[in-house]
């Protein structure tokens, strides 16, 4: 039949393509079987992570240092968060009168990365660049006097290669100063100047706008006397804006034209992801306390290993015993069914690998999920051929038939199911999000198989399925 | 054989409400045990240079003190230092309200010294840490279940009849209820393998109603006119070989995980055992009761 040739070729597309996601080069070393899930990143409850302690830096005298903690917390989870490493997990530990935060972030091999989003203490501010360097200027004598004639300070650059003489106090100006603001908004945009470079565009907090208006109406620069003469540029080399990170000198600029809206852009050769990190530093705002390193270390699955190893041989268990139900009750009607289950796995492992989701424990559970939806969905079809057949039809009419009856049957149950799941990515976070994914991946996979490649199967099965007359069905 | 379900629907309506109110007493007296990740605990941090595995270390603390058998323990590699072997052990000693407590001084020197003994190991530090999974589920909100709730019914509705909707979520809430309230009842660790649990028992539960309720949609369609309780009661009569046969394969698999499992899987297997129990009994005696009520003809 030609139909059946596409449900074939559509089928056997499917599966193809799921299977090239699973064997890209990039996944953990394995061998045999198991680099089939190589590229399956594994959550921190199945196979561990990379954690980092740290001490909270809380200075003498405050008052409420539990609070400071909490207030750390929730500056490094919204970090974690909005760069991306939603289902990395952050406690709190005390012991001795010292406070200490502890990150656990899956997938190991980007510890510098993360160290970096957490190591952060985020302080952003704005400052008056008078002057710059190229080697040390704290070894010269000189650069140092001149600094406190000044009354400014050296800052290096981020790279370390550059110094610049920056004064807090714009034009000494003491109602000029912006140190720690709130950022409203700040996201990695395409630098429209440099080619495949990312620049960091901000919004402050309305709050703000308005001293950073006049910083800006303060060093303003017209463009034409950068083009003038050296007298004039010389000043204005003086005047220049300095944006500055934890002490690093992150941008420095003349002002083209005074900033009435509070937006700015810090550049600086950034690739997507650190543009995407600092964004997620400036979004989440500064520490409350300075953070000191004091462990790195790998753990091992948080559910522990041996935990796993007994579930997953319970699973297996389980799996088998479902298989060998389905081959009594349904005879060849059952590997039909057994084929549907290792299809939908391949299909949302293949997912999985394709897009760098991560498995968690819930979405394994959202994968049992799956399986019980499809061999549920085989049922509601198996029953409905035993009853056509039961009727007087032949094995090729009543597959027809069975299909057609079931198609809507099996489409409002799994798309209720499906809407459920979208609440639940829409809402949930971490390993929630987790489930929700592997769920619709995974129900879709199921409704696929059980309505496509099935429906292929059963025909070129059908003169092996038999039925007894009676019992069962009405 | 047919079997009259729908006319003893009311003694079944009765044992779900009972069902419901002791769970809901359950929750407001005994509360819930809450798991290490959401409340926290003590953690213990062990070297030895025995080279030990989790599954070793386990058997051979779990006897220290009851909290001791549900511990967590990770094992840690400390970038660097390759010959010893670091365990992390948090445990969550409980009062006799069954409360988190902190451990003294004394017990915690006590503690130390046995564990010290058990595993020839060194304790290094003894200290309490918070909880990681709070964050988890900060934005499962009323607002979050009620627009789930709100999807389902409109979805049902359309494809069905309001009532059909209303059905739905009534069994979805009355399953997701009682669910929880033998997690209260018998005490079992709430974590989030349990929350998954939840979550499978939601999707599963709507289901299940659906295959139910499209049986009914056909059956009222073919025979217009007759009575609605007795299309529902044939509609329940010829799936009811298809949701026992879905409801015991789903069963297997779980059953062996709860009874092979242990540590937090042990929730998961028990959430899914109950729930699938549950999420089947009342896509046949809740969901359908409120359609043959509401619902005249289709």
């Amino acid at each position: 039949m030609r139909s059946d040739r596409v449900r074939l070729i559509l089928s056997l597309a499917l599966l193809v393509a799921a299977v090239v996601a699973m064997l890209l080069p990039g996944g953990r070393p394995a061998s045999g079987l198991a680099k089939l899930f190589s590229r399956v990143k594994l959550g921190l409850d199945l196979s561990g992570g990379v954690r980092l302690e740290y001490r909270v830096d809380i200075e003498k005298g405050v008052e409420n240092p539990s609070a400071v903690v909490d207030d750390v917390w929730t500056v490094l989870r919204n970090r974690l968060d909005s760069a991306g490493y939603t289902e990395a997990v952050i406690r709190k530990s005390f012991r001795e009168n010292n406070s200490f935060i502890i990150v656990e972030i899956p997938d190991a091999t980007d510890t510098t990365a993360a160290e970096k989003l957490v190591g952060s203490t985020g302080l952003l501010w704005f400052g008056q660049a008078i002057d710059e360097r190229t080697s040390d200027p704290m070894i010269n004598p000189d650069d140092v006097n001149l600094a406190t004639r000044e009354g400014a300070q050296w800052y290096p650059d981020k790279d370390g290669k550059k110094w610049y003489l920056i004064k807090k106090e714009i034009n000494n100006r003491k109602d000029l100063v912006l140190s720690g603001p709130r950022i409203s908004e700040a996201v990695p945009t395409i630098d429209q100047k440099g080619v495949a470079n990312y620049v960091v565009s901000f919004t402050l907090d309305r709050q703000f706008v308005e001293v950073f208006k006049n910083i800006t109406k303060e060093l303003y620069v017209p463009e034409q006397v950068l083009n003038s003469g050296t007298t004039q540029y010389q000043i204005a080399l003086k005047k220049r804006l300095a944006i500055v990170l934890d002490d690093k000198v992150q941008f420095v600029g003349f002002v083209v034209s005074p900033i009435e809206d509070g937006k700015g852009q810090i550049r600086g050769n950034f690739t997507f992801d650190e543009a995407k990190e600092l964004a997620a530093i400036l979004r989440s705002g500064a520490l409350p306390a300075r953070l000191e390193k004091t462990t790195a270390s790998l753990v091992s699955p948080l559910l522990g290993k041996d935990v796993l190893d007994q579930s997953l041989r319970a699973g297996i268990i389980g799996a088998v015993l479902v298989m060998v139900y389905m081959l009594v009750f349904y005879g060849i009607m059952g590997i039909v069914a057994i084929i549907g289950i290792f299809y939908a796995l391949i299909i949302i492992f293949g997912f999985l690998a394709g897009t760098g989701a991560i498995l968690t424990l819930p979405g394994i559970a959202g994968i049992i999920f799956t399986i019980g939806t499809l061999v549920d969905g085989n049922i509601v079809i198996y029953e409905r051929i035993k009853e056509e057949i039961r009727s007087g039809k032949t094995t090729k009419a009543a597959i027809e038939v069975a299909f057609s009856r079931s198609f809507w049957t099996l489409f409002d149950a799994n798309l209720t199911t499906i809407i459920a799941a979208l609440f639940l990515y829409y809402f949930g976070t971490g390993t929630i999000k987790g489930f929700a994914v592997t769920t619709i991946v995974g129900i879709f996979s199921a409704m696929f198989m059980n309505l496509v490649f099935s429906k292929f199967l059963l025909d070129a099965v059908s003169a092996g399925i038999r039925v007894r007359k009676t019992g069962g069905a009405q | 054989m047919k079997i009259d379900f729908v006319g003893k629907r009311y003694y079944f309506i009765a044992l779900s409400i009972v069902l419901i109110a002791v769970s809901l007493i359950s929750f407001f007296t005994k509360g819930f045990n809450f798991g290490l990740e959401f409340i926290g605990g003590s953690e213990m941090v062990v070297k030895t240079s025995q080279n030990m595995t989790v599954a070793q270390v386990r058997e051979k603390i779990s006897s220290l003190a009851p909290e001791f058998a549900k511990a967590r323990i990770i094992e840690v590699h400390a970038l660097g230092q390759a010959e010893e072997k670091t365990f992390s052990i948090v445990v969550a000693p409980r009062d006799e309200k069954g409360n988190l407590r902190v451990y003294s001084a004394d017990e915690k020197a006590e503690l130390s010294q046995k564990v010290e003994q058990a595993l020839n190991a060194k304790v290094v530090s003894f200290n309490e840490v918070s909880g990681d999974a709070a964050n988890e589920i900060k934005n499962l909100t009323w607002k979050a279940v009620v627009f789930t709730l709100l999807g389902i019914l409109v979805y049902v509705a359309l494809r069905f009849k309001f009532a059909f909707g209303v059905g739905a979520v009534l069994a979805l809430v009355h399953d997701v209820i009682i669910t929880l309230g033998f997690f209260s009842i018998f005490g079992i660790e709430m974590n989030i393998a349990a929350i998954a649990a939840l979550l499978t028992l939601v999707g599963y539960s709507v289901n299940d109603t659906i295959i139910v309720f499209d049986r009914i949609r056909e059956f009222g369609r073919k025979f217009k006119g007759r009575d609605m309780a007795s299309v529902v009661n044939d509609s329940i009569n010829s799936v009811i070989i298809r949701t026992i046969n879905t409801s015991l394969t789903t069963f297997f698999t779980v059953l062996m995980l709860l009874l092979f499992s242990t540590g937090s899987i042990k929730s998961f297997a028990f959430g899914m055992t109950i729930g699938v129990v549950v999420g089947t009994y009342s896509s046949i005696f809740i969901a359908s009761p409120v359609v043959i009520k509401w619902v005249k003809s289709l």
